[in-house]
């Protein structure tokens, strides 16, 4: 807890401090001026990003539209080149083409050849690594199966829908095993059940050992697999700290409880206000629409045939 | 004529050598010159934005890293960007280029003329020429769209995001384009050969009333001659010897071999063989060495050749029926190259200072001549064909004149008119008073050999090749920097450029009159022609000054692009004249030398762009 605080007062120093062998991604005082044809400067795109992430860790980036996410994310990739400071990853610069070899990256929308088939996309990308005929067949083989796209394997991705192409997105990002994952937007376009599968992916992929990097402005993909989180706006580092710590809330006291009658409730708030505390509310709780839908369509491949009203009413 | 310039051996080209600094030099001369603009460029652009001590250290590591990509370039990333590029090209339908070709194919029979004195120059400069602009345009658009287009689609993303090095991007490019447009150019070349020779082949019929006895002085038949029916706008007429063997005159550029076969009542039945003599391909051997054609003036003493006033100023004139002549020294002539005496051709302008029967030509005499003891061979007379190619065979056995004597005695080319390293002179006269000859280097040659039609077509084909290489190399190299339609135009100047090349050193070196760009601009706008003086003034000096400016960079300019011009090899296949070797190998080194410097040139373009800025 303590740490934490320290982290969230000073978020630029405990970043500075902390440098060890398990540093996947550093960045110093890391800035992006974009300019305009004549070379004015017309956008600070990113204010001196001071960030660290550690091997094994999921960590976020999280801010909204043009908070500069996806310039760090370029900048990591040495797709934009820093206009001052630096970017290190795995300990080179970002511009360095060895890096390449151990990362994976899911870009923000999937920019793939659309006249070649899902079995082209992943040999085309196996083969930018060098890899051999027989491990590339392999590869492609399990990776097909795993995004699920065993059935469409053949057909142009100009036939895909959103989900299915973010799905062979993943798939090529995840093509040279790598060690490190950037994926931008990773739930852009997914419907629930895509979704639920991709964080569980990530979560999988990150009990492998592999360090990820995730931005997006969807807050409930962060909150629920993102160890670390730094929160961007205008280009400038506004937090930065662990989720669980970030989210307590350290003056507010939650009791959940089943089974209480009227008068046992009444009987807690005489107990709250005898101690000097304040009722914020005593309801009862309502689940999310993620759970809800997920149990719908859960229950409806188990017994299908039955339409979704009634499903839906039968939960109630 | 075809070859206006001496072709120099692959070698002496290359190499330093008495005609100049070499190719291989002036190659890395060039190189290192633009490297070093290229990098004091590089230098100040990256200055004005890390500042200069950090410039200098980014500049050094750049080229470091290039190095270094270069080593690490595999050829599995090559091949799989060039397979990339192959599918690209073939989505983006380049096969329609193919059946553009066929289409103007299809309906060349409507401009084609017919009627032309030599249709298979016409042919085969048509197919050649419509090849090469369209294989030029297609190797154009591909090249110069498909980067930004990536980039524009931010498919590059997922590329460069690998571990791919610019070079392997680059060359991948450059191979797949140039790997689609060849599979093109072998289809054209495939078709525009049968297309030329089915559109040249024809027939004719003997006309039976036509033929009539050839007899000669004693009145014995010895022969036939008659006359063929018209086909495809022409007619021959043949003579045949006793036994039925002859040809045909050339007309239309092309002759046919006649035989005569008995038919079933014993009448003598005459049949035309497949057109000869328009599909060649000669192999000349010019006059070489210090003084290859050399003139004597008309009192007989060394001197020069007369100009006529012609605005070309090509050739020289020797006047007729004087003592001038038109010395043609060759070298390396053997017994070995030509077995059966010399088969000379020429191509010879007449200039008339009095008309009389214009159809009637201009004689003139030859003596082939030992430069080293003066024997030489009484005079041959002939009359040649006015700016076409005359054949003339001077046979082994001849009449050799002693110099010291003047008396003849029957001698032989090789051991009388051959000097001992093998060097042989061609003196040319003309016959008739107040006539001119007129005649450069290249018009006189040994014809050492015939080669394969075909295949001279193929190399023809190979100088559209290598201009397609250089055009995808300089589209991608643009692209790399550049939008896809700024590339596209960018390229097409270079195309220009180095199309118009002569006019552009004219214009640059002042010898096309009217001032540099500026001043011709400023006198298209006033209306003022070339032989106006610009009245002087403050204005005309700086405008002259600031085009002298813009001159030197023309020259420069031209001197760094590729002049197109010079890889089209057409002229050679339309003139029947087989392409040599050592051109073709010129032309592939230059090209190579262009792929090299332009492909260096666009990775460092690449590799210091931000891909997604």
């Amino acid at each position: 807890m303590e740490a934490a605080a320290v982290e969230k007062s000073t978020p630029t120093a405990a970043a500075a401090s902390a440098v060890g062998a398990d540093v996947v991604i550093e960045t110093r005082n890391l800035s992006k001026t974009y300019h305009d044809f004549w070379g004015r400067p017309k956008v600070l795109a990113l204010k001196a990003l001071d960030l660290e992430v550690r091997q094994g860790e999921i960590f976020g980036l999280l801010g909204p539209n043009g908070s500069g996410k996806s310039t760090t994310i370029k900048l990591l990739l040495g797709l934009l080149f820093p206009t001052k400071g630096q970017a290190y990853v795995f300990g080179k610069e970002a511009t360095n083409v060895k890096n390449k070899e151990r990362i994976g990256y899911l870009p923000e929308e999937s920019y793939l050849y659309k006249f070649l088939n899902a079995e082209e996309t992943l040999d085309f990308y196996g083969r930018l690594f060098d890899m051999p005929a027989q491990v590339r067949r392999d590869r492609i083989k399990s990776l097909i199966d795993m995004v699920g796209l065993q059935w469409a394997k053949r057909r142009q991705l100009r036939e895909y829908s959103k989900g299915m192409t973010r799905r062979i997105g993943l798939a090529q990002a995840l093509i040279n095993d790598p060690d490190l994952l950037l994926l931008d937007e990773p739930t852009s376009g997914l419907d629930p059940i895509g979704t639920r599968e991709m964080k569980d992916l990530i979560l999988r992929l990150r009990d492998e050992g592999k360090t990820i990097l995730v931005c997006s402005h969807l807050l409930p993909d962060i909150q629920d697999v993102c160890d670390r989180i730094a929160i961007l706006h205008q280009g400038e580092l506004k937090e930065l700290g662990r989720v669980s710590d970030l989210l307590r809330v350290e003056k507010v006291t939650q009791i959940r409880a089943r089974g209480l009658s009227d008068e046992a409730k009444e009987e807690i708030r005489a107990v709250i206000a005898r101690h000097g505390g304040e009722v914020d509310g005593i309801e009862n709780p309502t689940a999310t629409l993620e759970q809800l839908f997920l149990e719908i369509v859960q229950d409806s491949e188990a017994r299908p045939g039955r339409r979704a009203a009634g499903a839906s009413d039968g939960k109630k | 004529m075809v070859v206006e310039h001496e072709l120099l051996t692959f070698l002496e080209w290359l190499l330093p050598s008495q005609y100049g600094m070499g190719a291989l030099l002036t190659f890395f001369l060039v190189v290192a010159i633009l490297s070093v603009l290229f990098v004091i460029l590089a230098y100040i652009f990256t200055s004005a934005r890390h500042g200069p001590f950090e410039a200098f250290y980014v500049v050094a590591k750049s080229i470091a890293t290039g190095v270094s990509d270069l080593v690490n370039t595999s050829p599995r990333r090559i091949l799989a960007m060039a397979r990339l590029a192959i599918m690209e090209a073939v989505r983006r339908k380049v096969l329609i280029a193919f059946v553009v070709f066929l289409a103007i194919l299809l309906f060349a029979g409507w401009f084609l003329d017919a009627q032309s004195e030599h249709p298979a120059r016409l042919y085969i400069s048509f197919v050649l020429t419509a090849t090469n602009y369209l294989v030029l345009l297609l190797a154009l658009f591909l090249a110069a769209f498909s980067l930004p287009n990536d980039i524009k689609n931010r498919t590059i993303y997922t590329v460069v995001t690998k571990p791919v090095r610019a070079t392997e991007i680059m060359l991948g490019r450059v191979i797949g384009f140039a790997t689609v447009a060849t599979a093109l150019l072998a289809m054209m070349c495939v078709v525009s050969y049968v297309f030329v020779v089915r559109g040249l082949s024809h027939e004719h019929e003997v006309v039976a009333e036509s033929v009539q006895d050839k007899r000669n002085a004693q009145g014995d038949v010895e022969g036939f001659t008659g006359e063929t029916s018209l086909n495809s706008h022409h007619r021959h007429t043949f003579e045949v010897d006793a036994e039925g063997v002859g040809q045909t005159d050339v007309q239309m550029g092309h002759w046919h071999q006649v035989t005569t076969t008995k038919g079933p009542d014993g009448q003598s039945v005459y049949t035309l063989g497949d057109p000869q003599g328009q599909l060649l391909a000669r192999v000349p051997i010019y006059a070489r060495g210090p003084f290859p054609l050399r003139f004597l003036g008309r009192d007989g003493r060394p001197g020069d050749g007369i100009s006529v006033g012609d605005e070309w100023t090509y050739r020289d004139y020797i006047e007729g029926a004087s003592g001038a002549r038109a010395i043609w020294t060759f070298q390396d002539v053997t017994e070995n190259r030509f077995p059966d005496g010399l088969p000379i051709e020429m191509t010879i302008g007449i200039f008339r200072t009095h008309k009389g029967n214009i159809e009637r030509v201009v004689r003139g005499e030859l003596e082939v001549v030992n430069p080293e003891t003066g024997f030489r061979s009484e005079p041959i007379s002939f009359r040649p064909v006015e700016f076409e190619i005359f054949h003339l065979d001077v046979p082994r056995n001849v009449r050799v004149v002693d110099p010291a004597t003047q008396l003849s005695r029957d001698g032989d080319v090789f051991e009388d008119l051959v000097a001992e390293d093998g060097r042989l002179e061609i003196w040319l006269r003309c016959a008739e008073p107040g006539q001119y000859y007129g005649v450069s280097r290249p018009d006189m040659y040994l014809l050492a050999a015939e080669r394969s039609f075909f295949m001279n077509f193929v190399k023809g084909y190979v100088g559209i090749w290598l201009q397609m290489l250089v055009v995808v190399c300089f589209g991608v190299t643009f692209s790399t920097f550049l939008s896809g339609a700024v590339a596209m135009m960018a390229t097409l100047a270079t195309i220009i450029l180095g199309y118009f090349s002569q006019f552009v050193v004219g214009v640059a070196t002042r010898t096309i009159e009217g001032g540099g760009p500026i001043e011709s601009f400023y006198r298209l706008v006033t209306q003022k022609n070339v032989s106006i003086d610009l009245e002087p003034g403050i204005g005309v000096k700086v405008m002259q000054w600031v085009d002298i400016g813009l001159m030197y960079l023309m020259q420069a300019a031209v001197a760094i692009v590729p002049s197109y011009g010079r890889f089209g090899t057409a002229r050679y296949v339309a003139y029947g004249f087989n392409i040599d070797p050592n051109l073709l190998t010129q032309h592939a080194a230059t090209c190579l030398a262009y792929v090299v410097a332009v492909t260096v040139a666009g990775y460092f373009f690449l590799k210091s762009r931000e891909i997604a800025g």
